[in-house]
């Protein structure tokens, strides 16, 4: 089960053990990370799940796939290089200790 | 499961007038949130759910709220239909049906269009200095942007409004009329044709629009429900947009300070318009059945029982928001819940933000010089004194009447 860490706008962390097979936006709305909305519940449609990827495991992590690119053009804060929308990042024992930043804005 | 049609044991039971509610249902939610956030509602026939934090969780409970409502209105009106189904069925058709109002296809295929009918619609009325914003202008202009996203070229944009209309009718026909079902009737039978048609034209050339995509999606979807979705779609594209664009020009109209920054930094009409959608929803509820026993606002609901979301009254939850009745550009993000939440998210959100805040919005103050409201029109900060604002299930104003400097 690997452990997912959230740094929030404000500068503190939060560290989610998540659940083997869910995505990352899952562990952090069951860990009740602040800052992660997720409107559409996970279906690439809102982007409102939008994180930065630390940029020292963003090759681990991968890039996005076709509709989550196009949505990442339409988030609320920039997007960046490492931009995902964390409803399309599955967790997996490969991704224990990932690091994402949550930005300031989703809406 | 079957639906309960009677309170849960040990909900409070509120009895709401209806009228009153279709006037100005603030009030009452307001007292329900610090009274009963959870009600048995007698003329309404369900449990009204009003605080934010509730509605959040139910919504992302699909499994538990389910959009399969027994005796649904909207289920007589245009049979079965996406929105009033749960994944995995649901979530076959809205992907077929969804990716031209991905906000990207909109902005690339379908903005420029939009901006032309915009500029028609407002080349027809600049020289008369006078009209009524929602008829000579919003309705014709929603009406013919979800023609073409739809791929109904066959239709016109007083078609697809009319049908919208006795969709809409029919959908909240509590009353049984029979003229009401009849003039539903009508409209559902020349959407079928219509869209029997334009599937047809699209099988051999696609077109991008959403039949186009239905048509040719590759998890098959038969021609009726292409039809019923499309039904669905004309049913809520028409006024949800609409209302928006209404509800956001008249508090602006009566806003100087906050026009004026829209006007001088176009980027804040964005803002415009998520707090528009979030100060009086066009969308005021919808329904959800349980499908198992649940314990939710303090009280455990059965299995069957009916729940209405109150997506209008968790958008002024002072708990959330701070005073919540104010139209106010400058309050802190928050997420609102106007576009719904969970699987059932907004299909023709990104559609509906840029034909009002990219476009509608920004053509009608620069184009029409002076405008403002005819005298009678105002009202008061909580939106609920104008003659014209009207609805609980869906709000909005029914006509906006304006004044502006004719230009030859
Ligand atoms: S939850 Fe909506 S895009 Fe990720």
């Amino acid at each position: 089960m690997p452990t997912v860490i959230f740094q929030l706008p404000d500068g503190t962390e939060r560290k989610v053990i998540a659940a083997s097979g869910t995505v990352l936006m899952q562990a952090a709305v069951s860990g009740g990370v602040e800052g992660i909305v997720a409107e559409c519940g996970g279906n690439a449609s809102c982007a409102t799940c939008h994180v930065y990827v630390d940029s020292e495991q963003a090759e681990l992590v991968g890039p996005p796939n076709d509709v989550e690119d196009e949505m990442l053009d339409f988030t609320a804060a920039e997007r960046r290089p490492t931009s995902r929308l964390s409803c399309q990042i599955h967790l997996s024992d490969a991704l224990d200790g990932l690091v994402v930043h949550v930005p300031e804005e989703q809406v | 499961m079957s639906a309960l049609t009677t309170a849960a044991p040990g909900a409070p039971v509120v009895e709401l007038d209806l009228a009153e509610l279709r006037r100005d249902p603030y009030p009452a939610y307001a007292e329900l949130r610090r009274t009963a956030p959870l009600a048995w509602v007698p003329s309404v026939g369900r449990h009204l759910l009003t605080r934010y934090d509730d509605i959040v969780h139910a919504e992302k409970l699909p499994e538990v709220f389910s959009s399969r409502e027994e005796g649904s209105l909207l289920l007589r009106t245009v049979g079965p239909n996406m929105l009033r189904e749960d994944d995995p069925d649901h979530r076959r058709l809205r992907a077929a049906a969804e990716p031209p109002t991905r906000p990207r296809q909109v902005r690339d295929q379908w903005a420029a269009a939009f901006e032309r009918t915009a500029h028609k619609l407002l080349d027809r009325i600049a020289g008369r200095g006078e009209g009524d914003l929602i008829r000579d202008f919003a309705e014709p202009l929603v009406a013919a942007n979800l023609a073409l996203v739809l791929g109904l070229r066959n239709a016109s944009a007083a078609d697809i409004a009319d049908w919208s209309r006795a969709m809409m009718d029919g959908n909240s026909n509590y009353a049984d009329d029979p003229d009401i079902w009849l003039r539903a009737e009508r409209a559902t039978r020349a959407i079928e044709e219509a869209v029997a048609e334009m599937a047809e034209v699209t099988r051999r050339e696609p077109d991008g629009s959403v039949i186009s995509s239905m048509v040719h999606a590759a998890d098959p979807v038969a021609l009726a429900e292409i039809q019923n979705n499309v039904k669905v779609i004309i049913g809520g594209g028409v006024n949800e947009p609409r209302d928006v664009f209404g509800v956001g020009a008249w508090a602006l109209l009566q806003r100087p300070d906050a026009l004026d920054r829209a006007l001088k930094d176009p980027s804040a009409w964005k803002r415009v318009f998520e707090e528009t959608a979030r100060w009086i929803s066009p969308i005021g509820m919808y329904p959800r059945q349980l499908t198992q026993d649940y314990e939710i606002a303090g009280v455990t609901l059965p299995a069957g029982s009916r729940v209405a979301l109150v997506i209008a009254s968790g958008n002024r939850d002072e708990s959330v928001f701070e005073r919540a009745d104010e139209f106010d550009l400058d309050r802190p993000h928050r997420p609102h819940l106007a576009f719904g939440g969970g699987p059932h998210f907004c299909m023709g959100a990104w559609v509906a933000r840029h034909e009002v805040s990219a476009i509608a919005w920004p053509l009608v103050f620069s184009r029409l010089k002076g405008l403002r409201l005819d005298d009678g029109a105002t009202a008061s900060d909580s939106g609920s004194a104008a003659g014209s604002l009207d609805g609980w299930v869906f709000r909005g104003l029914t006509s906006l009447d304006v004044t502006w400097q004719a230009t030859a």
